[in-house]
């Protein structure tokens, strides 16, 4: 998006509107263009999205941010390195929020909430078959007294390739004698919602759900996605006990406490792609490496950037419910990153991630390189037979 | 232009795959089935707010089914309709189309003044797609089925743009009509939270509220009568899994067309 | 109940309305004519095919060569195109004067248009979409066969008291009858009283779209989510095999082809001799559109897509390297 095309017209409902769904939140903002300037956006179209331009309008409270502020992944690179903390996810879900008043969301958006309300899942999935992903697992229920709530989340449960992931979780939970159980009619945690700007609708679901994971008596809650940890991290209210974890922070735990090892070799060299709701969102860098380090055999090599600097899949922010052109998928260029590097393996721990990367890899006819989950390769380090 | 009163009847569905059927006692297993708006009434939901939304006017929900349909008229209200009529009473269980249709022209009629009623195309359950027909019978008003758009003309007719076989035509009719919307035509908008939280409450009616006679309803007002209920089963395919590299596969696979058609 | 509007007594014979197009003969009228007349012959009761329209000779004729014993015809310039309203009221006239004791119609738009329409001014029951038509053992009760819920199950529905027993058919569900020329029958003429005042439906514009009829494909490549918008390699296939292009719900969903391909519950009942079934996991809801194929050949990367447990010949690959290779050996082995 160029910024001469977009129109500023300056009106008194807009400049409340705007500034109450920021509250504020642009205000420390001076300028500067490191937004702009770090957005990955640029590395694939010619004009990069002008986040800083996107934060002036707000600031001024004038209408007309256009399409660009569904561009956004919510990777969260800009924030990083904003010198002033603006929240700038934050603004452009609030200007997103602004835009469904304005009837003005892209095609395919009201689609995928209805999917959520119906179904209970964005992917547009029979709610029978949100348990398909554990047929022969022998799963139970969820009580009190488990270690821990599995929290598999939509994508895990409904994308088959995802399911892997689901599976190989079970299998390592197992291995390590942990106690474990699923919740019978797992609720979309909402992610999904809350990207596309539905901050009321949200409200109503995250009411519902938390209730329901209290009464059941729930603590420990590990999940599939950092997607569905940010939502128990952020967006839901904590009760006592209540410690939602991601599946890396939980292996890592058990390592560290000798329940979990990996006995078989693993040759092969690795590098490991941070996804953006781990790394920058939650700062767990650590976990999923020291998991891969754990692995006899195996060399893990970085990515050109990674960790707090680490490029988005560009599945995040609600993307994976918008379509984005060819030539223009952030996951094309991790791929060309991860080729660089000679590992064989792509590695990181989010259906998103796994999603994108693996049909970038796809589309780039990357034979050599193959995208998997922290969960599966752990499997295979099990050395039992699994 | 004088604004649109829009009635849109709309059906409470058990989501289709989530119905099976009990082997044991030959019916139908809706027990754990999910409902949900049936999906081309979602689309005519939406075209009749965005017919509000351009000529100004009203628009009322009108269902038949049990109580528990109430909080889906609910779901329709959040979307931007202003009244929502639920009849309900055990008299209009068991019904086939005839009196289906018959209950609804009923309400309509009672719900007063309207220029326009829409329904989907048909029920993602029965899909018999006679019900909108039936209600423009009852009514003795123009109709128009299969309709992918909808606008007023200058002169107050309706114009439809409608399906055909193999293509479409553009009709005008003369109001009131019923008019029966194809799945797919629009995007459904999403609930309005605010809206949701200030709906007003579902009026429900029951048979002797629409002042008809019990024996034309339901099941005893219905000619047709349903004989056997089975699970549907596909006959039995080979599973024949081709091996080897993409040229191979594709010899194989060719041999396997040509044996059965020339070209 | 609500009283019928002749008794199952007074009824006589099997009905098919006869829906044209520019006085040819749609598709599922010559189908029903096939079934009709071997419903016809198992109870020895006279097939009749209801005609209106205008300048429809040939199509009487046509009806005739194709089974039906007598042909009722209504002609007049107001019933040369389908509204509503004048072939409600030419059809209702003739049946309630003729009392038919079965009425058979085909599931296009405008027969469903008229067979709801129908069945309630004639006071009578109505089975939608029927897959199967036979009489019942004792009763000769009709009894058809429809499919509800996504194609998930399956019913018998029959019409013990009112006459005409209705029931409309989809395109493709019974085989097109063979043509004799020689098949003797009676064409008769009915007159018509239709003022246009009674006609509340004015044609503006009519678009017929050229080409697409995936019912009557005896091939039919059909591409879905898998083929990421690019129906190219698809149409290819298809043109080469003499046959049209079928897409999933989704596929039409996301607007990379038109409905008039759609295949499934909500689309066209096919029944090819083979169907290429490519990108397509195989829901319910597309799969009742296939199910009657001669072949059905998968090609999937999935190798636990539900289609899998559907299809004759089963390919677990890429589809695109597939179905380029596919179609280079077609080329290469051209007579």
């Amino acid at each position: 998006m160029s910024e001469s095309a977009s129109v500023c017209v300056l009106d008194d409902v807009a400049w409340q509107e705007v500034t109450a769904a920021t509250m504020g939140a642009a205000a420390p903002c001076f300028q500067c263009g490191v937004c702009t300037a770090v957005c990955p956006w640029g590395l694939v179209q010619k004009e990069p999205v002008s986040i800083r331009r996107l934060i002036r309008m707000a600031q001024l409270r004038v209408d007309g941010w256009g399409e660009a502020i569904w561009l956004c992944t919510t990777c969260g690179l800009c924030e990083a390195r904003c010198p002033r903390g603006v929240p700038v996810s934050e603004i452009i879900l609030a200007l997103r929020r602004l835009a469904w008043e304005r009837r003005a969301a892209p095609k395919g958006l009201p689609t995928m909430l209805w999917a959520i309300h119906w179904d209970g899942n964005p992917w547009d999935q029979p709610p029978s078959q949100r348990q398909a992903w554990a047929k022969g697992l022998d799963l139970k229920p969820f009580a009190v007294g488990d270690d821990l709530l599995l929290y598999v989340g939509c994508t895990a449960a409904y994308d088959r390739r995802s399911q892997r992931i689901a599976r190989s979780l079970v299998t390592l939970l197992r291995s390590a004698g942990v106690s474990f159980g699923i919740l019978p009619d797992e609720p979309c945690c909402g992610e999904s919602v809350r990207m596309v700007g539905q901050e009321a609708y949200l409200a109503e679901l995250v009411e519902g759900n938390a209730r329901r994971f209290k009464e059941a008596g729930v603590r420990t809650l590990v999940t599939v996605s950092p997607h569905c940890l940010d939502m128990f991290r952020t967006q839901y209210p904590s009760w006592d006990g209540f410690r939602p974890l991601h599946y890396t922070e939980y292996l890592a735990e058990l390592l560290d406490g000798g329940r979990l090892s990996f006995a078989r070799e693993l040759p092969v060299t690795v590098t490991y792609h941070d996804p953006c709701y781990l790394g920058r969102r939650h700062g767990i860098y650590d976990p999923p490496r020291k998991l891969l380090a754990a692995i006899p055999g195996l060399t893990l090599v970085e990515l050109p950037s990674s960790r707090e600097d680490a490029l988005c899949c560009g599945g995040g922010g609600g993307r994976m419910w918008l379509e984005t052109h060819a030539g223009e998928r952030f996951a094309d260029l991790r791929v060309r990153e991860a080729q660089g590097t000679g590992a064989e393996w792509l590695v990181t721990s989010c259906p998103f991630c796994i999603l994108c990367l693996e049909d970038s890899a796809k589309v780039l006819g990357s034979e050599q390189l193959k995208v998997v989950d922290v969960t599966e390769l752990a499997v295979r380090a099990l050395g039992d037979g699994r | 232009m004088k604004p649109l009163g829009i009635i849109v009847c709309v059906k409470v569905v058990p989501k289709p795959e989530e119905v099976s059927v009990n082997p044991e006692t030959r019916t139908l297993d809706r027990a754990k089935a999910r409902s949900e708006l049936n999906p081309p009434d979602m689309n005519a939901i939406e075209m009749a707010l965005a017919l509000r939304e351009r000529y100004g006017g009203s628009v009322s929900l009108l269902s038949m089914g049990p109580p528990f349909a109430a909080p889906y008229l609910q779901v329709g209200l959040a979307m931007g309709a202003d009244h929502a009529y639920l009849l309900s009473d055990r008299l209009f269980g068991g019904a086939d189309t005839l009196p289906t249709s018959f209950a609804l022209a009923r309400g309509i009629q009672k719900i007063g003044e309207w220029d326009l009623v829409l329904c989907g195309e048909e029920s993602s359950d029965g899909a018999t797609g006679q019900v909108p027909a039936g209600i423009a019978e009852w009514l003795d008003c123009s109709q128009a089925t299969y309709a992918m758009d909808l606008a007023l003309l200058p002169d107050g007719r309706l114009r439809a743009e409608r399906e055909i076989r193999g293509g479409h035509e553009v009709i005008a009719v003369s109001l009131p009509a019923v008019v029966s919307v194809k799945l797919g035509v629009n995007e459904p908008r999403f609930m309005d939270m605010e809206l949701r939280r200030t709906a007003p409450a579902v009026t429900v009616w029951n048979a002797s509220d629409l002042g008809v006679d019990p024996a034309s309803l339901g099941f005893e007002g219905s000619p047709t009568v349903v004989g056997a209920v089975w699970q549907a089963k596909s006959p039995e395919r080979r599973r024949e899994f081709l091996d080897g590299t993409l040229q191979e596969k594709a010899r194989l696979l060719a041999e396997r067309i040509r044996a059965l058609v020339s070209f | 109940m609500i009283p019928p509007a002749y008794a199952p007594d007074e009824a006589r014979g099997l009905w098919v309305f006869l829906e044209q197009e520019g006085g040819q003969l749609e598709g599922v009228a010559l189908e029903l004519l096939g079934k009709g007349r071997e419903l016809a012959r198992a109870r020895g009761i006279l097939l009749t095919g209801l005609l209106l329209g205008h300048g429809v000779e040939a199509g009487a004729r046509q009806a005739i060569a194709h089974g039906a014993d007598h042909v009722v015809v209504a002609e007049d310039p107001l019933l040369a195109a389908y509204t509503t309203d004048a072939y409600t009221n030419v059809s209702a006239r003739i049946i309630l004067e003729r009392k038919p004791e079965t009425l058979l119609l085909g599931a296009t738009p405008n027969g469903r248009d008229l067979a709801g329409r129908l069945a309630v001014r004639l006071r009578t029951g109505l089975t939608a979409d029927c897959t199967g038509l036979a009489w019942e053992e004792g009763t000769g009760l009709l009894l058809g066969e429809v499919t509800g819920f996504g194609g998930g199950v399956m019913a018998s529905i029959k019409c013990a008291r009112h006459r005409p027993q209705m029931a409309t058919v989809r395109p493709g569900i019974f085989p097109l009858p063979p043509s004799d020329p020689d098949h003797a029958g009676r064409i008769e003429s009915v007159a018509v009283s239709l003022e246009a005042g009674e006609i509340r439906t004015q044609i503006l514009e009519r678009v017929r779209h050229a080409g697409v009829d995936i019912t009557r494909a005896s091939v039919i490549v059909a591409g879905g989510r898998g083929v990421k918008g690019d129906f190219g390699p698809v149409t290819e296939l298809a043109r080469l095999l003499g046959g049209e292009v079928g897409a999933s719900r989704v596929a039409c969903d996301l607007g990379w082809i038109g409905r008039d391909h759609q295949i499934g519950q909500t689309g066209f009942v096919t029944r090819p001799k083979v169907a290429l079934v490519c990108g397509i996991s195989g829901a319910t809801q597309f799969s009742v559109g296939v199910k009657d194929a001669g072949l059905i050949v998968a090609i999937n990367s999935d190798p636990e897509a539900p289609i899998f447990e559907e299809a004759d010949v089963c390919v677990v690959d890429d589809l695109f390297p597939v179905l380029e290779a596919l179609i280079a050996e077609l080329k290469r082995r051209r007579p």
